[in-house]
């Protein structure tokens, strides 16, 4: 009985090491692998396998991510690892990421999800080049498209990519946004209320954001920003 | 009357495909009354062209709709915000907190680049068909600058700035000037070469410079007063030759 145990043991730590190394080794052009794929290298049961390995990793602070395919069926879901807590600031700017492209990929994100889910690539480079310069916005644009955090089709029509969907915890990320409004008067430097700046805005902007207690859109229970 | 239901037909493909080409509300497309529109003109056509477009201004119908059922799940989602309040947002964050608001969402994937033969063989292929740095953007750019140097007076002559004829001209007018203000005796240098035009100075003391290596004209200076003169000589003086070296600048 003994030796059975320990054989299925054996056998299941085998299969867990194969799923980590499966998972981490990159081998299309992008990350991860598909459903199908899983299925093939560990058997049927591959999900149970993944959980294991899920809770094995969570030590090393990763985590086994799924993002869902198109038609939503198992073998179109692409699995992945990634960090279970989002890098500190620091960490992320050590890693060679400019501060500015990830303003651009933040703000990109953000006016897409506002115009439900698509925006004519025309019209997020208008809108982002009234706050970065019009270079690193042409070049931001097609690099984020070639990484997958956009997705571009034939009408040049703009929606989240894949790499954003499996990277970014959209629904975090606008509510920090939202919630950051307080922080406008000290960003420019001098004591603006955001009331005052709405005041002074058209009148149906002003109407739509004016402060009535609490900030529009920011629920205290969907943020959990890590400090 | 014919015609005028064919560009009813046109009208509502039109609408649909420029509603799917933007960003706009899918709901602005009234389907109803568009597909009351179809069910009006259906009986009339009698061509199979006709048919074909009656089928295309469905399919382009059925197309809205399947947009409008993203757009509701869309908004349906806590991910939906007000555009406007989204770009009073982003307008008036500082870059820093947009980057922040990022990295706090965000978990970057973990993964490990591997070099795969295929990967290999495209390097091999990349790397043995790519040409030379220095014939890569010839097209574009032509040859390579050179080095910043002495130009001499065979290079102006080749740059087009001076003929050979010009040249010699201008050469003959600047010892006559020096002959005549000079009048044999030494002169200031500098008082010489003097003109309202920068341009016109430096030509000058270019030239007389040329005068001076060729032996028509002598050239001392006082190591104390740091006073440059000069003289011109009737005759093209012989002797040992020396380098003396004069900057001139605007306003000196």
């Amino acid at each position: 009985m003994e030796d059975a145990e320990k054989a299925e043991k054996a056998f299941l730590e085998r299969k867990v090491r194969k799923a980590f190394q499966t998972l981490l080794l990159q081998r299309g052009r992008n990350p991860g692998v598909k459903g199908w794929e899983l299925k093939r290298h560990l058997g049927r049961d591959y999900r149970k396998i993944l959980e294991v390995l899920s809770g094995d990793v969570r030590a090393l602070g990763l985590e086994v991510h799924e993002v869902k395919g198109v038609d939503g069926s198992d073998d179109a879901s692409r699995f992945l690892l990634r960090f279970r807590d989002p890098p500190t600031m620091t960490e992320a700017e050590t890693s060679g990421i400019r501060i500015d492209d990830l303003a651009v990929l933040a703000s990109s994100i953000a006016y897409i999800n506002s115009r439900q889910g698509r925006a004519g690539r025309r019209e997020l480079e208008q809108f982002l080049k009234e706050k970065f310069p019009k270079w690193r916005v042409d070049y931001s644009i097609e690099r984020y498209i070639k990484k997958g955090y956009l997705d571009q089709d034939e009408k040049s029509l703009l929606r989240i990519g894949w790499r954003t969907r499996a990277e970014i915890d959209e629904r975090t990320l606008m509510t920090l946004l939202l919630s950051r409004g307080s922080e406008v008067a000290t960003a420019w430097g001098f004591p603006l209320t955001f009331d005052y700046l709405v005041n002074h805005l058209p009148p149906r902007l002003s109407l739509l954001l004016h402060s009535r207690g609490e900030v529009r859109g920011v629920r205290k229970s969907d943020s959990s920003p890590r400090e | 009357m014919g015609d005028r239901k064919l560009e009813d037909l046109l009208r509502v493909i039109s609408l649909c495909a420029s509603i799917q080409s933007s960003s706009a509300n899918p709901f602005e497309v009234d389907i109803m009354e568009k597909l009351q529109v179809l069910k009006k003109h259906l009986p009339d056509w009698e061509f199979l062209d006709e048919l074909l477009l009656d089928s295309e201004a469905l399919y382009e119908l059925a197309q809205i709709v399947k947009l409008q059922d993203l757009w509701l799940k869309q908004k349906a989602t806590s991910l939906y915000i007000d555009p406007l309040l989204v770009q009073l947002k982003v307008k008036l964050l500082s870059r820093q907190a947009l980057a922040e608001s990022f990295v706090k969402s965000w978990h970057p994937i973990a993964q490990l680049d591997q070099l795969s033969p295929k990967g290999l063989e495209k390097a091999f292929v990349y790397w043995r068909d790519l040409r030379p740095f220095s014939e890569r953007f010839k097209d574009q750019f032509g040859t390579y600058g050179a080095r910043p140097g002495v130009v001499d007076y065979q290079d102006l002559v080749d740059l087009g700035i001076f003929t050979q004829e010009q040249f010699d001209s201008k050469m003959n007018v600047v010892y006559d000037e020096l002959a005549l203000t000079s009048k044999g005796e030494w002169i200031d240098y500098r008082e010489f070469i003097e003109s309202s035009e920068v341009e016109k100075k430096i030509t000058r003391a270019y030239i007389l410079a040329f005068l001076i290596s060729d032996g028509m004209a002598l050239v001392k200076t006082d190591p104390l007063t740091g006073k440059i003169s000069i003289m011109p000589l009737p005759r093209r003086a012989t002797g040992e030759a020396k380098s003396v070296a004069i900057s001139v600048t605007e306003g000196t």
